[in-house]
Protein backbone atom coordinates (compact mmCIF):
# COMPACT_ATOMS: atom_id res chain seq x y z
CA UNK A 1 0.00 0.00 0.00
CA UNK A 2 0.97 3.67 -0.66
CA UNK A 3 2.12 5.57 2.43
CA UNK A 4 -0.98 7.93 2.28
CA UNK A 5 -3.34 4.56 2.03
CA UNK A 6 -0.87 2.90 5.11
CA UNK A 7 -2.02 6.30 7.11
CA UNK A 8 -5.23 6.56 6.53
CA UNK A 9 -5.85 2.99 7.34
CA UNK A 10 -3.84 3.59 10.88
CA UNK A 11 -5.90 6.54 12.02
CA UNK A 12 -9.11 4.07 10.91
CA UNK A 13 -7.93 1.51 13.39
CA UNK A 14 -7.07 4.30 15.99
CA UNK A 15 -11.27 5.57 15.68
CA UNK A 16 -13.99 5.42 13.49
CA UNK A 17 -13.94 7.82 10.70
CA UNK A 18 -16.73 9.36 8.32
CA UNK A 19 -15.37 10.14 4.66
CA UNK A 20 -15.68 13.61 5.25
CA UNK A 21 -12.74 13.55 8.30
CA UNK A 22 -10.84 11.50 6.07
CA UNK A 23 -10.96 14.11 3.44
CA UNK A 24 -10.77 17.11 5.87
CA UNK A 25 -7.51 15.56 7.54
CA UNK A 26 -5.99 15.46 4.24
CA UNK A 27 -6.93 18.78 2.68
CA UNK A 28 -3.00 19.31 1.42
CA UNK A 29 -3.34 16.11 -0.42
CA UNK A 30 -4.27 15.84 -3.99
CA UNK A 31 -7.83 14.78 -4.56
CA UNK A 32 -6.63 12.29 -7.01
CA UNK A 33 -4.05 11.03 -4.60
CA UNK A 34 -6.62 10.67 -1.87
CA UNK A 35 -9.08 8.73 -4.24
CA UNK A 36 -6.16 6.32 -5.09
CA UNK A 37 -5.55 5.45 -1.43
CA UNK A 38 -9.03 4.93 -0.54
CA UNK A 39 -8.98 2.56 -3.90
CA UNK A 40 -5.91 0.95 -2.22
CA UNK A 41 -8.16 0.34 1.43
CA UNK A 42 -11.01 -0.78 -0.77
CA UNK A 43 -9.45 -3.60 -2.39
CA UNK A 44 -7.80 -4.61 0.99
CA UNK A 45 -11.60 -5.56 1.90
CA UNK A 46 -10.78 -4.34 5.36
CA UNK A 47 -12.83 -1.55 6.11
CA UNK A 48 -15.76 -1.74 8.26
CA UNK A 49 -19.01 0.45 9.13
CA UNK A 50 -20.24 1.56 12.16
CA UNK A 51 -24.31 1.85 12.87
CA UNK A 52 -23.25 5.82 12.23
CA UNK A 53 -21.70 5.06 8.74
CA UNK A 54 -18.35 5.87 10.03
CA UNK A 55 -15.38 3.01 8.68
CA UNK A 56 -13.26 1.56 10.61
CA UNK A 57 -10.71 -1.37 10.79
CA UNK A 58 -10.78 -3.44 13.54
CA UNK A 59 -7.33 -4.79 14.54
CA UNK A 60 -6.47 -8.50 14.20
CA UNK A 61 -7.35 -10.41 17.05
CA UNK A 62 -4.79 -11.39 18.85
CA UNK A 63 -4.49 -15.41 20.14
CA UNK A 64 -4.74 -15.68 23.91
CA UNK A 65 -1.60 -16.30 25.58
CA UNK A 66 -1.00 -19.95 26.45
CA UNK A 67 -0.76 -20.79 30.28
CA UNK B 1 -33.96 18.65 -33.79
CA UNK B 2 -33.06 17.17 -30.60
CA UNK B 3 -31.30 19.61 -27.77
CA UNK B 4 -28.43 18.45 -26.24
CA UNK B 5 -26.98 19.16 -22.58
CA UNK B 6 -24.96 22.24 -23.71
CA UNK B 7 -28.23 23.59 -25.75
CA UNK B 8 -29.90 23.27 -22.48
CA UNK B 9 -27.26 25.23 -20.50
CA UNK B 10 -26.97 27.82 -23.75
CA UNK B 11 -30.51 28.22 -22.70
CA UNK B 12 -30.22 28.93 -18.88
CA UNK B 13 -27.39 31.02 -20.21
CA UNK B 14 -29.11 33.30 -22.26
CA UNK B 15 -32.09 33.42 -20.07
CA UNK B 16 -29.85 35.05 -17.25
CA UNK B 17 -30.33 32.11 -14.96
CA UNK B 18 -26.60 30.70 -15.36
CA UNK B 19 -23.40 32.03 -13.71
CA UNK B 20 -19.47 30.95 -14.56
CA UNK B 21 -17.08 30.72 -12.03
CA UNK B 22 -13.33 31.14 -13.28
CA UNK B 23 -11.29 30.91 -10.68
CA UNK B 24 -9.44 27.49 -9.80
CA UNK B 25 -12.01 25.44 -7.57
CA UNK B 26 -11.13 22.19 -5.56
CA UNK B 27 -13.29 19.08 -5.94
CA UNK B 28 -13.91 19.20 -2.40
CA UNK B 29 -15.88 21.96 -2.59
CA UNK B 30 -17.93 22.68 -5.58
CA UNK B 31 -20.96 21.29 -3.68
CA UNK B 32 -20.66 23.61 -1.19
CA UNK B 33 -20.46 26.12 -3.82
CA UNK B 34 -23.29 25.20 -5.33
CA UNK B 35 -25.14 25.83 -2.14
CA UNK B 36 -24.55 29.30 -2.19
CA UNK B 37 -25.73 30.11 -5.49
CA UNK B 38 -29.34 31.18 -6.73
CA UNK B 39 -28.05 30.09 -10.10
CA UNK B 40 -27.42 27.17 -11.76
CA UNK B 41 -23.21 27.26 -12.16
CA UNK B 42 -20.32 26.10 -14.33
CA UNK B 43 -16.55 25.73 -12.60
CA UNK B 44 -14.65 26.37 -15.67
CA UNK B 45 -11.27 25.30 -13.83
CA UNK B 46 -11.01 22.33 -12.00
CA UNK B 47 -7.80 21.88 -10.06
CA UNK B 48 -6.25 18.93 -11.21
CA UNK B 49 -8.76 18.28 -14.19
CA UNK B 50 -7.44 19.94 -16.93
CA UNK B 51 -9.90 20.22 -19.60
CA UNK B 52 -12.78 19.52 -17.56
CA UNK B 53 -15.73 21.75 -16.77
CA UNK B 54 -18.34 20.99 -13.84
CA UNK B 55 -22.01 22.37 -13.87
CA UNK B 56 -24.10 22.09 -11.24
CA UNK B 57 -28.12 23.18 -9.35
CA UNK B 58 -29.08 23.69 -13.08
CA UNK B 59 -32.83 22.24 -12.43
CA UNK B 60 -33.27 23.50 -8.97
CA UNK B 61 -36.05 25.62 -9.37
CA UNK B 62 -39.45 25.47 -11.02
CA UNK B 63 -38.71 28.36 -13.30
CA UNK B 64 -35.04 26.33 -14.52
CA UNK B 65 -37.22 23.25 -15.27
CA UNK B 66 -39.46 24.74 -17.16
CA UNK B 67 -36.85 26.44 -19.08
CA UNK B 68 -35.42 23.07 -19.66
CA UNK B 69 -39.24 21.44 -21.05
CA UNK B 70 -39.99 25.07 -22.71
CA UNK B 71 -43.33 25.35 -21.20
CA UNK B 72 -45.01 27.92 -18.16
CA UNK B 73 -44.21 26.82 -14.70
CA UNK B 74 -47.37 25.12 -13.85
CA UNK B 75 -47.27 23.16 -16.73
CA UNK B 76 -44.73 21.16 -16.32
CA UNK B 77 -47.33 18.03 -16.08
CA UNK B 78 -48.91 18.44 -18.95
CA UNK B 79 -45.90 18.99 -21.02
CA UNK B 80 -44.43 15.62 -19.55
CA UNK B 81 -47.75 14.07 -20.70
CA UNK B 82 -47.34 15.43 -24.22
CA UNK B 83 -44.01 13.33 -24.21
CA UNK B 84 -45.85 10.07 -23.09
CA UNK B 85 -48.72 10.88 -25.69
CA UNK B 86 -46.40 10.97 -28.87
CA UNK B 87 -43.41 8.19 -28.39
CA UNK B 88 -40.78 8.36 -31.06
CA UNK B 89 -38.42 5.79 -31.11
CA UNK B 90 -34.78 6.94 -30.87
CA UNK B 91 -32.29 6.40 -34.33
CA UNK B 92 -28.84 5.21 -34.37
CA UNK B 93 -25.91 6.88 -35.03
CA UNK B 94 -22.09 6.10 -35.91
CA UNK B 95 -20.13 8.82 -35.01
CA UNK B 96 -20.94 10.32 -31.28
CA UNK B 97 -19.59 13.01 -29.17
CA UNK B 98 -19.45 11.18 -26.46
CA UNK B 99 -17.02 8.66 -28.01
CA UNK B 100 -14.24 11.21 -29.08
CA UNK B 101 -11.98 9.42 -26.08
CA UNK B 102 -11.86 5.73 -25.42
CA UNK B 103 -10.47 3.95 -22.03
CA UNK B 104 -10.20 0.78 -21.73
CA UNK B 105 -7.95 -1.93 -19.87
CA UNK B 106 -5.55 0.08 -17.73
CA UNK B 107 -6.87 3.24 -18.82
CA UNK B 108 -10.16 2.90 -17.08
CA UNK B 109 -9.54 5.22 -13.78
CA UNK B 110 -12.86 6.90 -12.24
CA UNK B 111 -10.39 9.41 -10.48
CA UNK B 112 -9.94 11.06 -13.76
CA UNK B 113 -12.68 11.96 -13.83
CA UNK B 114 -14.32 14.88 -11.07
CA UNK B 115 -15.96 12.91 -8.82
CA UNK B 116 -16.95 14.87 -6.35
CA UNK B 117 -17.53 14.78 -1.80
CA UNK B 118 -20.94 16.19 -1.52
CA UNK B 119 -22.14 15.52 1.86
CA UNK B 120 -20.48 15.61 4.90
CA UNK B 121 -22.03 12.51 5.70
CA UNK B 122 -21.78 10.58 2.51
CA UNK B 123 -20.05 7.56 2.43
CA UNK B 124 -17.55 8.51 -0.53
CA UNK B 125 -17.79 10.72 -3.38
CA UNK B 126 -20.52 10.01 -5.47
CA UNK B 127 -21.91 10.75 -9.08
CA UNK B 128 -25.24 11.86 -8.96
CA UNK B 129 -26.51 12.81 -12.50
CA UNK B 130 -26.73 9.23 -13.73
CA UNK B 131 -28.93 8.37 -16.64
CA UNK B 132 -28.40 4.53 -16.15
CA UNK B 133 -29.27 1.99 -19.48
CA UNK B 134 -29.95 -1.75 -18.76
CA UNK B 135 -31.10 -4.48 -20.60
CA UNK B 136 -33.17 -7.61 -20.01
CA UNK B 137 -33.23 -10.18 -23.01
CA UNK B 138 -37.41 -10.60 -22.77
CA UNK B 139 -38.63 -7.17 -21.62
CA UNK B 140 -36.26 -5.18 -23.69
CA UNK B 141 -34.26 -1.89 -22.60
CA UNK B 142 -34.53 0.55 -19.27
CA UNK B 143 -33.41 3.78 -18.11
CA UNK B 144 -33.44 4.78 -14.54
CA UNK B 145 -31.30 7.14 -12.44
CA UNK B 146 -29.25 5.46 -9.90
CA UNK B 147 -26.25 7.04 -7.73
CA UNK B 148 -22.93 5.71 -7.79
CA UNK B 149 -20.68 6.05 -4.86
CA UNK B 150 -16.68 5.49 -5.58
CA UNK B 151 -15.26 2.77 -4.41
CA UNK B 152 -11.66 2.18 -6.49
CA UNK B 153 -10.87 3.44 -9.25
CA UNK B 154 -12.54 1.08 -11.36
CA UNK B 155 -15.40 0.39 -9.25
CA UNK B 156 -18.76 2.07 -7.38
CA UNK B 157 -21.50 1.15 -5.58
CA UNK B 158 -24.92 1.63 -6.79
CA UNK B 159 -28.31 2.23 -5.15
CA UNK B 160 -30.33 -0.54 -5.92
CA UNK B 161 -32.07 -0.98 -2.99
CA UNK B 162 -35.87 0.56 -3.92
CA UNK B 163 -37.96 -1.47 -6.36
CA UNK B 164 -37.18 -0.65 -9.83
CA UNK B 165 -36.97 -2.49 -13.50
CA UNK B 166 -33.26 -2.66 -13.10
CA UNK B 167 -33.64 -3.95 -9.77
CA UNK B 168 -35.74 -7.12 -10.82
CA UNK B 169 -33.02 -7.42 -14.45
CA UNK B 170 -30.60 -7.40 -11.89
CA UNK B 171 -32.04 -10.37 -9.79
CA UNK B 172 -32.94 -12.36 -12.91
CA UNK B 173 -29.03 -12.24 -14.13
CA UNK B 174 -28.48 -13.07 -10.33
CA UNK B 175 -30.36 -15.95 -10.74
CA UNK B 176 -28.63 -16.88 -13.17
CA UNK B 177 -25.30 -16.04 -11.67
CA UNK B 178 -24.82 -13.65 -14.14
CA UNK B 179 -23.76 -9.60 -13.92
CA UNK B 180 -25.98 -7.34 -15.43
CA UNK B 181 -24.30 -5.44 -18.40
CA UNK B 182 -24.93 -1.59 -17.78
CA UNK B 183 -23.99 2.06 -19.12
CA UNK B 184 -24.31 5.36 -17.21
CA UNK B 185 -24.45 8.50 -19.53
CA UNK B 186 -23.42 12.00 -17.73
CA UNK B 187 -24.51 15.38 -18.95
CA UNK B 188 -27.32 14.50 -21.02
CA UNK B 189 -30.54 17.00 -21.30
CA UNK B 190 -32.85 16.91 -19.09
CA UNK B 191 -35.65 15.53 -21.03
CA UNK B 192 -33.26 12.45 -20.85
CA UNK B 193 -33.47 12.58 -17.07
CA UNK B 194 -36.97 13.16 -16.78
CA UNK B 195 -37.79 10.23 -18.80
CA UNK B 196 -35.36 7.92 -17.10
CA UNK B 197 -37.41 8.65 -13.52
CA UNK B 198 -40.74 8.23 -15.43
CA UNK B 199 -42.36 4.62 -13.99
CA UNK B 200 -42.69 3.66 -17.22
CA UNK B 201 -44.88 0.42 -17.99
CA UNK B 202 -41.97 -2.47 -18.26
CA UNK B 203 -41.92 -2.64 -22.25
CA UNK B 204 -41.93 0.83 -22.81
CA UNK B 205 -38.38 2.40 -23.68
CA UNK B 206 -37.46 5.68 -22.05
CA UNK B 207 -35.70 6.92 -24.97
CA UNK B 208 -38.75 6.91 -26.69
CA UNK B 209 -40.48 8.78 -24.45
CA UNK B 210 -37.63 11.18 -24.23
CA UNK B 211 -37.97 11.68 -27.62
CA UNK B 212 -41.56 12.49 -27.55
CA UNK B 213 -40.35 15.16 -24.96
CA UNK B 214 -38.04 16.77 -26.97
CA UNK B 215 -40.62 16.06 -30.34
CA UNK B 216 -37.33 14.65 -32.16
CA UNK B 217 -35.77 10.87 -31.87
CA UNK B 218 -32.67 10.77 -29.49
CA UNK B 219 -29.72 9.98 -31.15
CA UNK B 220 -28.09 6.46 -29.83
CA UNK B 221 -24.72 5.25 -30.10
CA UNK B 222 -23.62 1.62 -29.58
CA UNK B 223 -21.97 1.12 -26.50
CA UNK B 224 -17.88 0.13 -26.95
CA UNK B 225 -17.94 -3.11 -24.71
CA UNK B 226 -21.26 -3.90 -23.49
CA UNK B 227 -24.76 -4.32 -25.22
CA UNK B 228 -26.18 -1.40 -24.89
CA UNK B 229 -26.73 2.12 -26.14
CA UNK B 230 -26.40 5.52 -25.26
CA UNK B 231 -27.46 9.43 -25.96
CA UNK B 232 -24.94 10.49 -28.74
CA UNK B 233 -24.56 13.33 -27.06
CA UNK B 234 -23.80 12.76 -23.66
CA UNK B 235 -20.34 14.70 -22.60
CA UNK B 236 -19.24 10.99 -20.35
CA UNK B 237 -20.46 7.15 -20.58
CA UNK B 238 -19.06 4.46 -18.34
CA UNK B 239 -19.54 0.87 -19.32
CA UNK B 240 -19.42 -1.93 -17.00
CA UNK B 241 -21.09 -4.58 -14.82
CA UNK B 242 -23.13 -4.87 -11.87
CA UNK B 243 -21.43 -7.68 -10.34
CA UNK B 244 -23.41 -10.71 -9.54
CA UNK B 245 -22.73 -10.81 -5.49
CA UNK B 246 -26.27 -9.27 -4.79
CA UNK B 247 -26.85 -6.95 -1.50
CA UNK B 248 -23.94 -7.51 -0.08
CA UNK B 249 -21.65 -4.62 -0.26
CA UNK B 250 -21.86 -1.29 1.86
CA UNK B 251 -23.23 1.75 0.32
CA UNK B 252 -24.11 5.28 1.84
CA UNK B 253 -24.92 7.17 3.41
CA UNK B 254 -25.35 9.70 1.12
CA UNK B 255 -27.55 13.10 1.07
CA UNK B 256 -30.94 11.77 -0.24
CA UNK B 257 -33.70 13.68 -2.70
CA UNK B 258 -35.38 13.49 0.35
CA UNK B 259 -33.05 16.23 1.93
CA UNK B 260 -31.75 13.43 4.65
CA UNK B 261 -28.80 12.15 5.10
CA UNK B 262 -29.66 7.99 4.71
CA UNK B 263 -28.42 5.13 6.00
CA UNK B 264 -25.30 2.53 5.11
CA UNK B 265 -27.47 0.54 2.63
CA UNK B 266 -26.31 -2.95 1.09
CA UNK B 267 -25.70 -3.20 -2.59
CA UNK B 268 -24.52 -4.60 -5.49
CA UNK B 269 -21.03 -3.31 -6.72
CA UNK B 270 -20.50 -1.65 -10.19
CA UNK B 271 -17.47 -2.97 -11.69
CA UNK B 272 -16.11 -0.13 -14.73
CA UNK B 273 -14.85 -1.90 -18.11
CA UNK B 274 -14.97 1.21 -20.04
CA UNK B 275 -15.21 5.10 -20.19
CA UNK B 276 -15.88 7.40 -22.90
CA UNK B 277 -16.22 11.31 -22.95
CA UNK B 278 -16.11 14.30 -24.86
CA UNK B 279 -12.69 15.80 -25.86
CA UNK B 280 -13.35 18.90 -23.32
CA UNK B 281 -16.54 17.37 -21.42
CA UNK B 282 -19.17 19.50 -18.70
CA UNK B 283 -19.24 17.01 -15.93
CA UNK B 284 -23.03 17.03 -13.95
CA UNK B 285 -23.18 17.05 -10.57
CA UNK B 286 -27.15 17.14 -9.94
CA UNK B 287 -27.27 19.22 -6.37
CA UNK B 288 -29.46 17.35 -3.72
CA UNK B 289 -32.03 18.02 -3.02
CA UNK B 290 -33.96 20.51 -4.88
CA UNK B 291 -32.48 19.77 -8.26
CA UNK B 292 -33.79 16.06 -8.28
CA UNK B 293 -36.64 16.62 -6.48
CA UNK B 294 -37.98 19.25 -9.38
CA UNK B 295 -37.14 16.44 -11.70
CA UNK B 296 -39.10 14.36 -9.53
CA UNK B 297 -42.13 16.61 -9.90
CA UNK B 298 -43.57 16.37 -13.62
CA UNK B 299 -43.17 13.09 -13.26
CA UNK B 300 -45.19 12.70 -10.22
CA UNK B 301 -47.67 15.02 -11.25
CA UNK B 302 -48.26 13.60 -14.47
CA UNK B 303 -48.94 9.80 -13.31
CA UNK B 304 -51.26 11.81 -11.19
CA UNK B 305 -52.91 13.38 -14.10
CA UNK B 306 -52.93 9.90 -15.45
CA UNK B 307 -54.73 8.18 -13.25
CA UNK B 308 -56.94 10.74 -12.85
CA UNK B 309 -58.13 10.50 -16.03
CA UNK B 310 -58.66 7.12 -15.69
CA UNK B 311 -60.24 7.09 -12.69
CA UNK B 312 -63.06 9.52 -15.16
CA UNK B 313 -62.75 12.25 -12.58
CA UNK B 314 -61.55 15.28 -14.50
CA UNK B 315 -58.64 17.04 -13.50
CA UNK B 316 -57.78 21.18 -13.57
CA UNK B 317 -54.43 21.36 -12.24
CA UNK B 318 -51.76 19.29 -9.77
CA UNK B 319 -49.01 19.82 -8.14
CA UNK B 320 -46.20 17.68 -6.31
CA UNK B 321 -44.61 19.98 -3.70
CA UNK B 322 -41.59 20.56 -3.63
CA UNK B 323 -41.51 20.08 -0.10
CA UNK B 324 -42.78 16.41 -0.68
CA UNK B 325 -39.63 16.13 -2.61
CA UNK B 326 -41.93 16.34 -5.72
CA UNK B 327 -42.68 12.25 -4.86
CA UNK B 328 -44.36 11.69 -1.92
CA UNK B 329 -47.77 14.21 -2.32
CA UNK B 330 -50.00 15.39 -4.85
CA UNK B 331 -52.81 18.00 -4.51
CA UNK B 332 -55.13 18.47 -7.53
CA UNK B 333 -58.17 20.22 -8.36
CA UNK B 334 -60.84 18.34 -10.06
CA UNK B 335 -64.24 19.09 -11.85
CA UNK B 336 -65.95 17.61 -9.39
CA UNK B 337 -68.91 15.35 -10.01
CA UNK B 338 -70.75 13.95 -6.65
CA UNK B 339 -68.35 11.40 -4.94
CA UNK B 340 -65.13 12.24 -7.21
CA UNK B 341 -63.21 13.50 -4.06
CA UNK B 342 -62.97 10.05 -2.74
CA UNK B 343 -62.54 8.89 -6.27
CA UNK B 344 -59.86 11.50 -7.13
CA UNK B 345 -58.18 10.04 -3.94
CA UNK B 346 -58.06 7.09 -4.37
CA UNK B 347 -56.78 7.26 -7.85
CA UNK B 348 -53.98 9.98 -6.87
CA UNK B 349 -53.01 7.43 -3.97
CA UNK B 350 -52.23 4.73 -6.67
CA UNK B 351 -49.15 6.90 -7.73
CA UNK B 352 -46.13 5.24 -7.02
CA UNK B 353 -45.28 6.31 -3.41
CA UNK B 354 -47.32 9.19 -3.09
CA UNK B 355 -48.49 8.97 0.64
CA UNK B 356 -50.40 12.09 0.94
CA UNK B 357 -53.03 13.31 -1.57
CA UNK B 358 -55.42 15.91 -1.46
CA UNK B 359 -58.01 17.03 -3.52
CA UNK B 360 -59.97 20.32 -4.09
CA UNK B 361 -62.25 21.54 -6.20
CA UNK B 362 -61.52 23.78 -9.62
CA UNK B 363 -61.70 27.12 -7.51
CA UNK B 364 -59.02 26.24 -5.57
CA UNK B 365 -55.77 27.45 -6.53
CA UNK B 366 -53.17 24.68 -5.75
CA UNK B 367 -50.35 26.79 -6.58
CA UNK B 368 -50.92 28.82 -3.75
CA UNK B 369 -50.22 27.25 -0.43
CA UNK B 370 -52.79 29.52 1.48
CA UNK B 371 -55.78 28.63 -0.88
CA UNK B 372 -54.73 24.78 -0.14
CA UNK B 373 -55.18 25.70 3.65
CA UNK B 374 -58.68 27.56 3.10
CA UNK B 375 -59.88 24.55 1.41
CA UNK B 376 -58.44 22.37 4.11
CA UNK B 377 -59.64 24.55 6.75
CA UNK B 378 -63.01 24.96 5.61
CA UNK B 379 -64.24 22.10 3.40
CA UNK B 380 -62.53 19.38 5.66
CA UNK B 381 -64.77 17.15 7.90
CA UNK B 382 -62.06 14.62 9.87
CA UNK B 383 -64.59 12.20 10.36
CA UNK B 384 -65.86 11.88 7.09
CA UNK B 385 -63.57 13.29 4.56
CA UNK B 386 -60.26 11.19 5.16
CA UNK B 387 -59.02 8.16 3.68
CA UNK B 388 -56.41 6.12 5.06
CA UNK B 389 -54.57 2.80 3.07
CA UNK B 390 -52.58 0.49 4.74
CA UNK B 391 -49.40 -1.26 3.95
CA UNK B 392 -48.83 -0.20 0.77
CA UNK B 393 -45.62 0.06 -1.46
CA UNK B 394 -43.14 2.20 0.46
CA UNK B 395 -39.88 3.60 0.10
CA UNK B 396 -36.61 3.18 2.31
CA UNK B 397 -35.85 6.86 2.71
CA UNK B 398 -38.83 7.78 4.35
CA UNK B 399 -37.34 7.29 8.10
CA UNK B 400 -41.41 7.14 9.44
CA UNK B 401 -41.44 3.45 8.00
CA UNK B 402 -38.30 1.99 9.85
CA UNK B 403 -36.93 0.49 7.10
CA UNK B 404 -34.05 -0.49 9.04
CA UNK B 405 -36.25 -2.82 10.48
CA UNK B 406 -35.60 -5.12 7.46
CA UNK B 407 -33.34 -7.39 6.05
CA UNK B 408 -31.06 -7.12 3.62
CA UNK B 409 -32.76 -6.19 0.64
CA UNK B 410 -35.87 -6.02 1.99
CA UNK B 411 -39.09 -3.98 0.56
CA UNK B 412 -40.84 -1.45 3.33
CA UNK B 413 -44.55 -0.67 3.25
CA UNK B 414 -46.33 2.44 3.97
CA UNK B 415 -49.69 4.22 5.46
CA UNK B 416 -51.45 6.65 2.83
CA UNK B 417 -53.48 9.34 3.44
CA UNK B 418 -56.16 10.90 1.30
CA UNK B 419 -57.94 14.55 2.46
CA UNK B 420 -60.92 15.42 0.64
CA UNK B 421 -61.30 18.97 0.39
CA UNK B 422 -63.51 19.74 -1.86
CA UNK B 423 -67.08 21.26 -1.15
CA UNK B 424 -69.04 18.16 0.90
CA UNK B 425 -72.54 16.91 -0.71
CA UNK B 426 -75.67 18.73 0.73
CA UNK B 427 -73.03 22.31 0.93
CA UNK B 428 -74.99 24.68 -0.69
CA UNK B 429 -71.36 26.47 -3.04
CA UNK B 430 -73.58 30.01 -1.99
CA UNK B 431 -71.89 29.26 2.00
CA UNK B 432 -68.57 29.62 0.36
CA UNK B 433 -68.60 33.21 -1.55
CA UNK B 434 -65.91 34.75 -1.41
CA UNK B 435 -65.63 38.52 0.06
CA UNK B 436 -65.29 41.15 -3.11
CA UNK B 437 -63.66 44.42 -2.73
CA UNK B 438 -66.65 46.94 -3.53
CA UNK B 439 -65.52 49.48 -6.27
CA UNK B 440 -62.68 47.33 -7.14
CA UNK B 441 -63.30 47.24 -11.17
CA UNK B 442 -63.89 51.22 -10.96
CA UNK B 443 -60.51 52.53 -9.49
CA UNK B 444 -57.01 51.71 -9.80
CA UNK B 445 -53.94 52.32 -6.82
CA UNK B 446 -51.60 53.10 -9.39
CA UNK B 447 -54.20 56.11 -9.74
CA UNK B 448 -53.37 57.21 -6.36
CA UNK B 449 -49.47 56.42 -5.99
Amino acid sequence: MSPLARTICRKLKEKPQQFSEIVDAHRDVAWRDLLRAWGEIRDKNILQRGDDGRYLILNARKKPARR
Amino acid sequence: MKKSFRDFLGKLEQAGELSRAKKPVDLRDVSALLSQCSRALIFENLKEYPGWQLAGALVSTRKRLALAMGCAENDVAVRFEQGLERLIEPVMVEDAPCQEVVLQGKDVDLTAIPYPLMHVLDGGPYLSATLVVSKDPEFGRNLGSYRLMYRTPTETGIDLVSPSDMRFYYQRQLDRGKPLEIAVAIGVHPFEMLAASYKAPIDMDEYAVAGGLHGAPIPLVKCKTVDLEVPADAELVLEGELLPIGWTADEGPFGEFSQISGDVKWNPIFRVKCITRRRNPIFYLLQMPWENDWLAAPVTEAAGLRALRNASVQPVAIRAPVGSCGYWTLIASIRKRPGEGKNALLALLSVAEVKLAIVTDEDINIHDPDDVDWALTFRVQADRDLIVVQAARGKHIDPSIKAWELGKGGLPTTAKLGIDATIPEGVPKKFYKRIEYYGRNRVKLEDYL
